[in-house]
């Protein structure tokens, strides 16, 4: 049974789709009530997880592999070789990721409530994305994480190009190209790694690169491997993403419907540093420490880059897709650094930010909902008619800014912390980045729910967050708060996980 | 007692979510909610410091969070310091909880009102129980949240707006000083803890340089905290908030946030020279400069602002010259009687429904229990002898000359000037003469609101006989016992500072009667109203515009910059990937002729050229 | 009989494989087109035989094949020739050049 539970917990969503399968599309609220259930045994499941884990218990008892592909016995390789299993894991990391994944679709799919169309096909969509969410994060070789990956990529355009805004079409397909793009260079990479060391698996390939002693298929050269790391810099950099490869996601951020900008901003975009941290890090951990100025150079431009974007928008969307592209750059701070703290801060960014964007997604939604526009010249005063909203809207902000006691705060102190330890000069010139976050979330988030109302809302009878929407705005400040109060909940579990890079930065005879 | 003191932050925290939870439903016996428990930190407060007079520093914590091998620990520590400012803290705030249940009646989001006031006094004594950097800072943003969120709290209002989004930047931007201070130090001396801070420093284990360095980025935030040059421009405008919030947060307790950390700091800082230099120079600068904008503004609260700003660079110009006491002594003193003028004037506003004082006059004798209040929070921050102003002032002009700084020590004496002159506009502006409108409803304030003042203007008086050169440095010598890294000068205090004191507040006094009282002297003497010196003044040496034409504009420039770089460099970039595809797919497509013969042809010649390959190379796969 | 040698057979066909290329490629008349196809694979099929006779390992199947083939050919002549058919009647024309509806 207990390995079975890695499966049931990725492929639990299908499962509701069966269920979607068997209800009328026309009857709309058994088709929304079977869309947020069928969230939920993922979440029970995962929530399972790691409370058992931080109890005590091993997480590897709950790893499951069986033979799935065999690319023949080639000549007189070993008959290992060359064989893709399906073998799921979970680690520390990995299980927070499973959980953030969890939450924020339990909470995306409450919030998919307000799609007004075709409801049955978008939550179809809506649980296989989540299945292909779920998988990424216990793959443990690079085929079926490919495969994973690939499952979200499609979901996802279709709920882009089909429930989106205006310009959804033109969302969809910048997000494909782009993203096929990164996948085609993923898929080389894992090919290359396939066809030289003959195998996928993670820990394999890591073992393989970093003690060496096993004689290969054929020789992996030390400039193939910074190739390769490179080059999974750029396929994890297009989906975090990392400048100068980050218009598409504008586009969607602005497009796509608001739950799926939850899920897109919460998940999606952490798969780029889940798969840096996992297989950059993880694979090339020496190639990554020469390279981890460079990568830090590209924070620090990320940081500054997208908040003085930010600052200037005058469409709230776009200021937090500039925002999150802001605060991607502290991840990759944070990997810069290549300390614990630094790589620390990064995953720690990696979940707040998840949470936080999360937040502010759905509660831009309720207000497009509402006012239809969120553009702020036409915007202002929604505390007169929504103060509940604009209260959670500007503890978002806060959270965002990196307010002490909200998990912002934890991760970018230390990411920061991380890299004033190896380049202060940088971290210097990046914490200006603190400065221009709060200016450019205080003028956006104070120009639409302070001072008098806007044109937008004046005309219109606005009513507060209801009591189902106050459920995913509780639970995800009370995460965020959590986090922010009491850091030791996310960091115990990370421990190891940490400990493990480590010892590959420090070099394996070290 | 002392091991309790986590629990009096904690008092106002409770209030500030139980006001979240049912402010909706309590309406305005929000306020007895928000009384009771900041009455109950204050009792703790006297319970500690009354323990803290006998027992030796108390400090605690356990782990809180942990960095691979680094342990960054949480805890409390209950020092003469921390002591003093919590009983400062918890009573003010209890003040201005008493009053603003008059002041705020009728206000429709009068729980939110003490909500917030409850989560700022929670982060304030949170912030000076603190034992840690890390800690100081955690407290230092939310107190600065809880600054934010009640300017901010008449949202409607566009300058409130502003103001609030203006208090929050700018004291960013100095927290981000202490930011990077607080993470090199942690670097240099592994720890975030005062005294392992303290210890190396001591020791010698940090650089001359890095000491400097780090003691100026702790400072920079102390700067823009306690509103000191060039980062002051957002205290002024703070007082778009409700007045108790000015007494409260903009007088007594937060911008004097600065002045406490530079004090706890004050070990490192005393390291270097130059970090002493900078603070010093910094506090006399400002202190002169904000007084000079103080005597022409016009609005009672900025008046009140300019010298608050003003009166923080002497506490810091006190620490900068060693006068470790004599800094703590004024903020505390400075604490009781500017919150004691800050609520004196809300009752005056509360009166007469403006704040500006050209419209007011003559309100001495209808308000007769304001009007004496104020007159006795003016004498103090004049520095009238007897009064606890004087005391303080004066042990910080000793500790300016004893320091050999003469030039700083001129700057606060003629700072000392245009205060006395200043207030005294204010006060004979505000009460004598003959009232400017006809306002027959003007009436003293309920009880709820007299009462704080009155307890703050007993305060004002007496608290100055704590450490005075006639009847002991009881305060020196209790603050400075036992810490080895402070020593109280005992330095000879020379009468004469005292009589110069005197006879310089004095003048300010007999000026501003002579002006604005007997009219004797025309208040154009030096240039009325819309001569060039006046303007420079009245408009706060330019400082706003300066900033929104340099640093505003440039931070905008960056941004459009930023933005054609996106849309021109980046999407171009892109676009050229993309058209390049699409103008190969095109003459692809423009090749199929729909002729089959040919496409026949072609492939044949295909094939007949890597037949032909294959026969000269023999093919390159082997 | 066997004075004939392997390389006249070849050179026949492939004689016959040109002109046939070169019609099936140049002629504008679809049913030369077709003509020229059915002259390719008459020379595939004397390529065929005269290999199974005088190849390395002669053998019959090369001439089973060849049956094949040519069986293969009268089909494809007959298909082709009932699209032609059907073509002329709708579009009146048998010249190639005009059937470029695969480019739409």
């Amino acid at each position: 049974m207990n390995d079975l539970l890695l499966s049931i917990l990725v492929f639990s969503p299908l499962l509701g789709i069966l269920v979607l399968c068997m209800i009328s599309r026309s009857n709309e609220r058994a088709v929304k009530w079977a869309g947020i259930l069928a969230t939920v045994p993922a979440l029970a499941l995962s929530l399972f997880l790691y409370s058992s884990y931080l109890g005590g218990s091993d997480l590897s008892a709950f790893s499951i592999k069986l033979d799935w592909i065999r690319f023949g016995n080639l000549a007189d390789v070993d008959s290992k070789l060359f064989a893709v299993d399906y073998e799921l894991a979970l680690d520390g990391f990995a299980l927070l990721m499973v959980l953030l994944t969890a939450v924020l679709s339990t909470l995306a799919a409450i919030a998919s409530v307000s799609i007004s169309k075709e409801w049955k096909g978008y939550f179809m969509l809506f649980l296989l994305l989540e299945t292909g969410m779920l998988g990424v994060f216990m793959a443990q070789n690079m085929v079926l994480f490919f495969i994973f990956f690939e499952i979200t990529l499609i979901p996802a355009f279709f709920l882009i190009g089909k429930w989106g805004y205006f310009e959804k079409e033109k969302a969809a397909y910048s997000f494909l190209i782009y993203n096929g793009f990164g996948s085609a260079v993923l898929l080389i990479v894992i090919m290359v790694l396939f066809a030289r060391a003959g195998t996928s698996n993670i820990e394999a390939l890591s073992y393989i690169i970093n003690v060496g002693g096993v004689s290969l298929v054929a020789p992996i050269s030390e400039g193939m491997k910074y190739g390769l790391l490179i080059a999974l810099l750029i396929a994890f950099g297009v989906k975090l993403p990392i400048f100068p490869l980050h218009t598409w996601m504008l586009r969607v951020h602005v497009q796509a419907p608001p739950p799926i900008v939850m899920l897109h901003a919460g998940v999606l975009l952490k798969i780029g540093a889940f798969g840096l941290i996992r297989f950059g890090l993880g694979i090339f951990p020496e190639q990554f420490k020469d390279l981890s100025v460079i990568i830090a150079v590209l924070g620090v431009i990320n940081l500054l880059y997208g908040a003085f974007l930010a600052f200037i928008q005058n469409e709230f969307k776009m200021v937090l897709a500039y925002s999150s592209i802001s605060h991607m750059g502290i991840v990759l701070i944070g990997l810069g650094a290549l300390n614990e703290s630094g790589i620390q801060g990064a995953i720690f960014q990696v979940v707040s930010h998840g949470l936080i964007a999360a937040l502010l997604f759905f509660l831009v939604g309720v207000i497009h909902e509402r006012v239809q526009t969120t553009a702020l010249p036409n915007l202002g005063g929604l505390s007169h008619n929504m103060p509940l909203t604009s209260g959670f809207l500007l503890a978002g902000a806060m959270a965002s800014l990196g307010l002490p006691g909200m998990s912002g705060f934890i991760s970018e102190f230390m990411a920061f912390l991380g890299l004033f330890k190896t380049d202060p000069l940088l971290a210097g010139i990046g914490a200006l980045g603190i400065i221009i976050t709060a200016v450019y979330l205080l003028r956006a988030v104070m120009g639409m729910t302070f001072g008098r109302q806007g044109a937008s809302v004046r005309t219109r009878l606005v009513s507060d967050l209801n009591a189902l929407e106050m459920v995913p705005v509780l639970v995800l400040l009370a995460f965020i708060v959590t986090i922010g109060v009491y850091p030791t909940i996310l960091s115990n579990p990370l421990e190891d996980t940490i400990q493990l890079i480590m010892t590959g930065i420090r070099g394996q005879a070290g | 007692m002392m091991e309790n003191a986590w629990i009096i932050p904690l008092f106002p925290l409770i209030s500030f979510l139980l006001l979240l939870l049912l402010g909706k439903r309590l309406k305005e016996s929000s306020a007895y909610i928000g009384i009771a428990f900041t009455l109950f930190s204050l009792i703790f407060s006297l319970l500690v410091l009354g323990d803290r007079f006998t027992s030796p520093t108390y400090k605690t914590g356990a782990e809180w969070l942990k960095i691979g091998d680094v342990r960054i620990r949480a805890g409390f520590e209950v020092n003469q310091l921390n002591a003093l400012m919590l009983v400062i803290v918890s009573l003010v705030s209890f003040l201005v909880h008493m009053y603003s249940k008059g002041y705020m009646q009728g206000e429709k989001r009068f729980s939110v009102f003490y909500a917030y006031l409850g989560l700022f006094t929670f982060a304030m004594l949170g912030l000076v129980i603190s034992p840690n950097l890390l800690q100081l800072y955690v407290f230092w943003e939310l107190v600065g949240l809880g600054s934010f969120l009640l300017i901010g709290f008449y949202f409607y209002k566009e300058e409130a707006k502003q103001a609030a989004k203006k208090a929050f930047i700018m004291t960013r931007i100095g927290d981000v000083g202490l930011f990077i201070g607080m993470i090199l130090l942690f670097w240099e001396t592994g720890s975030f803890e005062y005294d392992a801070i303290f210890k190396a420093a001591h020791e010698g284990n940090l650089s001359e340089g890095m000491i400097t360095l780090t003691a100026i980025l702790i400072f920079i935030g102390a700067m823009g905290k306690s509103g000191q040059f060039p980062l002051h421009t957002w205290l002024p405008d703070a007082m778009e908030g409700p007045t108790p919030v000015s007494a409260l947060i903009h007088a007594a307790t937060m911008v004097a946030a600065g002045v406490y950390l530079v004090a706890s700091m004050f070990p490192l800082f005393s390291e270097s020279s130059t970090a002493m230099l900078i603070v010093a120079a910094t506090g006399a600068f400002t202190a002169i400069f904000a007084a000079s904008i103080g005597l022409v503004q016009t609005d009672i609260k900025r008046v009140l602002a300019y010298s608050t700003v003003s009166q923080l660079g002497y506490m810091m110009l006190a620490l900068g010259t060693a006068g470790y006491v004599a800094g703590v002594f004024h903020l505390m003193t400075h604490a009781f009687f500017k919150a004691l003028l800050f609520l004196a004037a809300g009752s005056v506003i509360h009166a007469v429904h403006t704040q500006n004082i050209e419209e007011m006059g003559g309100l001495w004798k209808k308000l007769r229990i304001t009007g004496p209040l104020f007159l006795i929070g003016t004498l103090a921050i004049s520095g009238v002898p007897l009064f606890s102003g004087f005391f303080s002032k004066d042990e910080i002009l000793v500790s300016a000359w004893n320091h050999g700084n003469y030039f700083l020590f001129l700057l606060a004496l003629i700072a000392a000037f245009f205060t006395a002159f200043y207030m005294f506009r204010l006060f004979f502006l505000v009460f004598a003469g003959v009232p400017k409108k006809e306002a027959g409803n003007v009436h003293e304030s309920p009880a709820s609101m007299t009462i704080p003042m009155l307890v703050l203007g007993v305060l004002a008086i007496v608290s100055g006989y704590v450490n005075t050169p006639w009847f002991g440095t009881f305060l020196g010598d209790w603050l400075t016992k036992g810490n080895t890294y402070l020593e109280h000068g005992h330095g000879d205090s020379p009468v004469w500072i005292m009589l110069a004191a005197t006879i310089v507040s004095l003048a300010g006094i007999i000026l501003a009667y002579l002006i604005y009282s007997k009219r004797t002297i025309s208040r154009d003497w030096l240039g009325g109203q819309g001569s060039m010196l006046h303007n420079i003044l009245f408009n706060k040496y330019y400082a706003d515009e300066f900033y929104n034409l340099s640093i505003v504009r440039l931070t905008g420039i960056l941004g459009v910059f930023f933005s054609y770089i996106d849309r021109f460099i980046v999407e171009g970039l892109v676009s050229l990937v993309t058209g390049t595809v699409q103008k190969l797919g095109k003459m692809g497509s423009r090749m199929q002729t729909g002729q089959v013969q040919q496409y026949g042809t072609i492939a044949f010649f295909g094939l007949a050229v890597l037949l032909i390959l294959f026969a000269l190379t023999g093919g390159i796969f082997e | 009989m066997n004075s004939v040698p392997l390389s006249a057979y070849l050179v026949l066909a492939l004689i016959l494989f040109c002109i046939g290329l070169y019609g099936a490629l140049t002629k504008r008349n679809a049913v030369i087109v077709l003509i020229s196809i059915e002259l390719m694979l008459n020379a595939v099929n004397i390529n065929l035989v005269a290999f199974s006779k005088l190849g390395t390992a002669p053998s019959i199947s090369g001439q089973i094949f060849t049956l094949f083939t040519i069986t293969v050919a009268a089909v494809e002549a007959a298909v082709g020739l009932a699209i032609l058919m059907s073509l002329y009647n709708r579009r009146k024309t048998v010249n190639v050049d005009e059937m470029d509806q695969l480019k739409h």
